[in-house]
């Protein structure tokens, strides 16, 4: 049975750009140009679960990301590894939305987009790893969710998803349509082939504004939030380097191990 | 005027540094130290669609254009140069002339399996005395009934010696023109043909995973449709191979730049001495701010004349100087990163040092820089052939 999915795909910042780099200016992260959007790795994660099943069962993906000022060359990736169709919520209204928001436009843009049997999201973003929106999308639309899935199978009309637990997995099964969110253990996503990227760039991506989807503009990005933020920092890191010395190394460790006692590490 | 990169340039050069980065970069100095040639990786390289980028897609290739091509060969020789050998040499010698000067017959017989990677194309040109002078071959193949015999020695054969090694296209002299010069023509040879021996090449400086090989023809033995392309068109069709392989090499060049640039801009900065980081003296801060320069030109240069090729316009004087310029970047990109990590730019475990054996070859194959200055003086109006 082909299998229609959609993906939701998040553009962050390079979560491998130095730390360094980051600064909060007004309550806002704000990034130096150098550091470039990519597409976040769990969503990357949830991507390879939607190819998987392509790959055996066969089906459609459609990857939906929600944001402004998407990069193609970045987001279209979801298109070069074998995504078919590429919808991007894109519009100032979106941005700065809560788990809550953002879980609107989604699952609203999903109801637009129509049939689907699977649902794949990421355990959370690169960025803010809130990790509510997936949940957030399944409870909007009614429909099961399965968390932490490292395995997916299809047939029947039915999922049978692994799911890693503490010690080991489990294994349940799932009606359609359902929302999974896809952990780590599924594996890295395949690389772009060449033929992949020249297909990619002759799509074209839907884009779609708040009214495509039907939603007041009060309802979305900042607007829309129910959780506001409160404060965004930077906690002051201080190191403090102290040479405990000694006549003998027996000496010297034992004075380690006292001072160590005494500032609570042992 | 329009300097930015296509969506699907962009794409290619992300894809090709993941996957180089992540699948080629791990084992690169254990394939160099072992002088390893891997069917692996190569097969891994052909299935994100690496060998065939400019074949149409009928005939199994990706169909990219010229710029993303560069840009893939350069993201690969930014990690390894042996594996950017292997796709270039595959690409722009292997493919190449079977594409550009095959029948069709010979496009649908070899193209599909080259361009999945099930086997690899040679092109058999050096020779121990023709290397510059390359229409000095001494290789000889007579036709007699419907057949041709190949008789002769290749040296220096990138890809003609390893398990992938499928078909050689070689370069022979098939008879003798009117003015008393050698008729050359290039012939299709497979590799598991009688009388063909092929053996490795061992011992380089470097590109040392990358297939090296010496061919033997002894009464080696093709069917007259092996010809390719016309009898006497030899001599014209490695020019052309010639002029598409420069800017593969070209590539390679500005891709090992880029890498030595990287590696000794951090290097440069973390490294202190007299109190503070090295990249801070400004005898250091100006060998970084060359080099930076300098690769920026090669890139222009290179993707320019990448751009004219894709346009249909001529490039043999601009694949000479991009070839040429791009090499000679490298030299002063890795002198400069070796001298900037000083003594540990020696060591095996730095991989400057790497770098700056796999430079020495551009300057060498396909072309050496003196050759190239004389294809560039003949093509800017230089009074004189022999120069």
């Amino acid at each position: 049975m082909p299998v229609n999915m959609i993906v939701c795909c998040k553009q962050v910042p390079d979560p491998e750009a130095p730390p360094a780099v980051f600064k909060v200016v007004n309550n806002k992260m704000t990034l130096p140009p150098e550091v470039k959007p990519v597409i976040g790795q769990y969503e990357e994660f949830a991507l390879e679960a939607a190819l998987k099943i392509k790959d055996t069962a066969g089906g459609k993906i459609t990857a939906l990301s929600l944001g402004n000022n998407f990069v193609r060359d970045v987001i279209k990736k979801a298109l070069a590894v074998g995504a078919d169709e590429l919808v991007l919520l894109e519009d100032k209204a979106f941005e700065d939305g809560d788990s809550w928001s953002t879980a609107n436009a989604l699952a609203a843009a999903i109801k637009k987009i129509g049939a689907y049997n699977i649902i794949f999201c990421g355990r959370q973003s690169s960025d803010w790893d809130a990790g509510q929106v997936g949940l957030g999308i399944a409870e909007i639309l009614g429909i099961p969710a399965v968390t932490l899935a490292r395995k997916v199978e299809v047939s029947d009309g039915k999922a049978k998803v692994e799911r890693v637990i503490p010690d080991g997995y489990q294994v349940v099964e799932v009606t359609l349509p359902v929302l999974i969110i896809v952990t780590s253990g599924i594996g890295a996503l395949r690389y772009a082939t060449l033929k992949g990227i020249m297909a990619a760039a002759k799509k074209q991506p839907a884009v779609w504004k708040p009214a495509d989807i039907g939603l007041e503009p009060s309802k979305l990005g900042a607007a829309g939030r129910r959780s506001k933020l409160d404060k965004l920092f930077q906690p002051v890191k201080e190191s403090k380097c102290e040479i405990i010395g000694g006549d003998t190394a027996a000496e010297a460790g034992a004075k380690l191990a006292a001072r160590l006692r005494e500032a609570k590490l042992l | 005027m329009d300097f930015d990169l296509s969506e699907e340039q962009n794409l290619t050069r992300q894809a090709i540094r993941a996957f180089a980065e992540r699948q080629i970069a791990p084992i690169a100095r254990e394939l160099d130290e072992k002088e390893k040639f891997s069917a692996e990786l190569t097969h891994k390289m052909a299935d994100l669609g690496l060998l065939g980028c400019f074949v149409p897609e009928k005939y199994g290739g990706s169909n990219m254009g010229y710029i993303s091509y560069a840009i893939a060969v350069e993201e690969l020789a930014r990690v390894d140069a042996s594996q950017a050998a292997t796709i270039a040499a595959g690409n722009s010698l292997g493919i190449g002339p079977i594409y550009y000067f095959g029948n069709e017959k010979q496009k649908q017989e070899w193209l599909p399996r080259l361009c999945s990677g099930e086997c690899l194309a040679a092109f058999g040109l050096t020779e121990p005395d023709a290397g510059s002078d390359a229409g000095s071959s001494r290789t000889t193949a007579t036709l007699e009934g419907d057949y041709w015999t190949i008789n002769g020695h290749k040296i220096f054969i990138t890809n003609s010696a390893c398990p992938l090694t499928g078909v050689i296209i070689v370069q022979a002299v098939t008879g003798k023109h009117e003015d008393g010069k050698p008729e050359i023509s290039c012939l299709i040879v497979p590799s598991d043909t009688p009388g063909l021996t092929a053996k490795e090449m061992k011992d380089k400086m470097m590109w040392r995973a990358s297939n090296t090989g010496e061919l033997f023809f002894d009464d080696c033995i093709v069917p007259e449709a092996n010809l390719l392309g016309k009898r006497g068109d030899g001599f014209h069709q490695m020019l052309a191979t010639l002029d598409g392989g420069r800017l593969s090499i070209a590539a390679m060049g500005l891709g090992g730049s880029q890498a030595a640039f990287e590696l000794a801009l951090q290097y440069a900065n973390s490294r202190i001495q007299f109190g503070r980081p090295i990249g801070s003296f400004q005898v250091n801060a100006f060998k970084l701010a060359d080099m930076a320069l300098e690769i920026e030109l090669a890139r222009n240069l290179l993707y320019k004349t990448c751009w004219l090729r894709e346009n249909g316009r001529p490039i043999t004087k601009e694949a000479a100087m991009a070839k040429l310029f791009c090499s000679e970047v490298m030299r002063r990109c890795v002198h400069h990163a070796v001298q900037l990590h000083g003594g540990y730019g020696l060591m095996k475990d730095y991989e400057v040092e790497r770098l700056y054996r796999d430079q020495r070859i551009l300057e060498i194959g396909e072309g050496t820089s003196e050759i190239l200055r004389i294809v560039i003086a003949r093509n800017i109006g230089v009074s004189g052939r022999a120069i």
